[in-house]
């Protein structure tokens, strides 16, 4: 008995889906809500140094939601076949990547399908933070290329918003006596936002053939690294700072009511250990460039989320002295518009390179998503067919 | 002489990004170790500071004696990085005093950092160096060099900062780790000039990268047997 060959696997399709208007840096603080009514201590700072000037957000001021977490990945998976030619019934196979979804059970996965209406379809829901959409997106690849499905969809949504609500921090130990919020919280509400992206992939590139504006990206790999079992907590919600490495303290353990009020369901990030991660981070793409699994010279697109203005001058210094950086002319981001969206950003990203007018054919294009979670990188390597 | 220029380059990106992989490992190997586990999940007691400075101080005196070493046994053809090294052997042979001034300023009695013995990792981390320091033109202590100052560029200023917050201690007794490591810049930089002084030679970058690793291992060792 012969094996079953694997396939080669392309991206035919992208989709984007970002909720509502764009909300410019002077007006997200009071769309967010401040916390007691005050202005954040470091809101500007953070402003600053991830250079995001607008994003979207899925919740009005009024706190009146525009969409669900499942809604904006089902719009961005219908942006998404729409773009590959595709339909909804055309689909096989739905791997969705979120931080949290709307609900805590069941599966994420289980949400986004009941809000497109498609016919029975497998499904498979990956959580994490950013890198789930790689790790979606490998699922996704291997149900193509192990002859699993014909065409699969692999999303990442973010609806962030709704956790920066002051609600979640008011009367809870993240907001000292004298009304001031705790950094290690109040950053990621000048950080993140929401919104949505979908890839489809299918086991041939899209049809018109090499004269058609029509591109199609093949996939040659994706990586995923974690380091978990080195680090604590980067960032994280379901404890509080100082318990953050002891699962027993987790947030279902003591309750809702106790775990709101220690601090317990808001997501906090771990500063001096992001540094540490970050230079993990590095590691692993040194250890990459130094296997030849990547060689910065033959990358022609760049897509990182993460800025490249914010790699501190000693990280960018090394990755020039080892000849590993990419020169930032080569990076395309748009996350100075649409925002850090977490899980969704790569996605969004790719869709927006790919209608940039950038692309062209026998390009290499290399997404990398690093995650702080508990630290860990994710790369995939495309080519523009 | 341009392609010797471009290959002598190559040769020591190279072997920095191989280094660099040595150090990210390391400094993951770090974190689980039990004391830095007690620093970052804010469970750093005196008695850990204490235990931190007298297992450094070994490393930290015989530090320049390795380096001493290792520049008497480097040949002719290399004098300007003897020189390099015995400047250094200069500038850190008096560092182990730095951390016995912290541990009295912190509490600590001067001979009981004195009389201390060293460590399970101590001993093999120093036999190591002195070791591979005794070896003619010991050129693969580099990639030892460039994972202890590594350490001390990167990593005590910020173990520092726990220190002091987490005990409460006035700069003066945290004066070691938190002032240690400045001029990050102008150490790789030197890094590189020496890196250039004996590259390219694949044995030789081999060797750096191989006693990098040994080097990192065993100083991770040493900070494993620290209160375990």
């Amino acid at each position: 008995m012969t094996p079953t060959p694997l396939r080669d696997v392309y991206i035919t399709g992208t989709g984007a889906f970002l909720p509502g208007q764009a909300v410019g840096a002077a007006a997200m603080e009071d769309h967010i809500g401040r916390i007691g009514g005050r202005s954040s201590a470091i809101g500007r700072r953070a402003l600053r140094w991830n250079g995001v000037e607008t994003r979207h957000y899925a919740m009005a001021p009024d706190g009146t939601v525009l969409h669900s977490n499942a809604s904006m990945a089902a719009g961005a998976v219908r942006a998404a076949l729409d773009d590959a030619g595709l339909g909804i019934g055309d689909l096989r196979h739905l791997a969705t990547a979120t931080t949290q979804g709307d609900y805590l059970v069941p599966g994420h996965a289980s949400a986004v399908h009941a809000e497109l209406g498609a016919g029975p379809i497998e499904i498979a829901s990956y959580q994490s933070v950013c890198a789930s959409a790689l790790m979606a997106a490998k699922g996704a690849w291997l149900q193509v290329r192990a002859t699993e499905a014909d065409v699969a969809v692999a999303t990442g949504s973010e609806f962030s918003s709704r956790w920066f609500r002051p609600g979640f921090y008011e009367g809870t130990a993240l907001v000292d006596a004298r009304g001031r919020v705790r950094m290690e919280a109040d950053f990621l509400r000048f950080t993140l936002s929401d919104g949505a992206g979908a890839v489809v992939m299918e086991p041939k590139p899209r049809p018109g053939g090499p004269d058609s504006s029509a591109m199609s990206l093949k996939v040659e790999w994706i990586d995923l690294t974690s380091l978990a079992g080195s680090f604590d907590p980067c960032m994280w919600a379901g404890s509080t700072f100082a318990d953050r490495a002891d699962m027993t303290s987790a947030w279902s353990h003591t309750g809702p009511g106790a775990a709101h009020a220690s601090g317990s369901i808001a997501l906090l990030q771990d500063f001096d250990l992001l540094k540490v991660v970050i230079r993990a981070w590095i590691g692993v793409w040194m250890q990459k460039v130094d296997e030849g699994r990547i060689v910065p010279d033959q990358v022609d697109h760049l897509l990182c989320h993460y800025s490249a203005r914010s790699l501190r001058e000693e990280i960018v210094a090394i990755l020039q002295s080892t000849r590993a950086m990419i020169p930032e002319a080569r990076w395309f981001s748009n996350l100075a518009t649409v925002g850090n969206i977490g899980t969704a950003s790569i996605w969004v990203m790719l869709d927006a390179f790919m209608k940039s007018g950038r692309a062209r054919r026998g390009e290499k294009v290399l997404l990398i998503v690093p995650e702080s979670g508990r630290a860990m990188v994710g790369f995939m390597m495309l080519e523009i067919i | 002489m341009k392609a010797e220029g471009v290959m002598f380059e190559t040769s020591v990106a190279d072997t920095l990004r191989k280094l660099t992989v040595v150090f990210a490992d390391f400094e993951q190997r770090l974190e689980s170790t039990p004391l830095i586990r007690k620093l970052t999940r804010g469970r750093f007691e005196l008695a850990d500071y204490h235990a931190f400075l007298i297992n450094l101080r070994q490393q930290v005196k015989d530090g320049a004696l390795w380096m001493s070493r290792a520049a008497s046994n480097i040949g002719e053809a290399h004098l300007e990085l003897r020189s390099t090294l015995m400047r250094h052997a200069v500038t850190e042979h008096r560092d182990f005093r730095l951390l016995e001034a912290d541990f009295v300023q912190s509490g600590g009695d001067l001979e009981t950092i004195r009389a201390a013995p060293k460590n399970v990792g101590s001993e093999a981390l120093s036999a190591w160096m002195f070791h591979e320091a005794s070896r003619p033109d010991p050129f693969g202590l580099l990639g030892a060099m460039f994972i202890i100052e590594g350490l001390g560029s990167i990593k005590a200023a910020p173990w520092g900062r726990l220190v002091k917050d987490r005990l409460n201690l006035p700069d003066e007794a945290v004066h070691f780790l938190l002032y240690h490591g400045e001029n990050d810049a102008e150490h790789m930089a030197e890094f590189e000039r020496m890196l250039a002084m004996v590259l390219p030679d694949p044995a030789v970058a081999d060797r750096i990268v191989t006693c990098a690793k040994v080097t990192a291992r065993l100083y991770a060792l040493q900070i494993e047997e620290i209160g375990a």
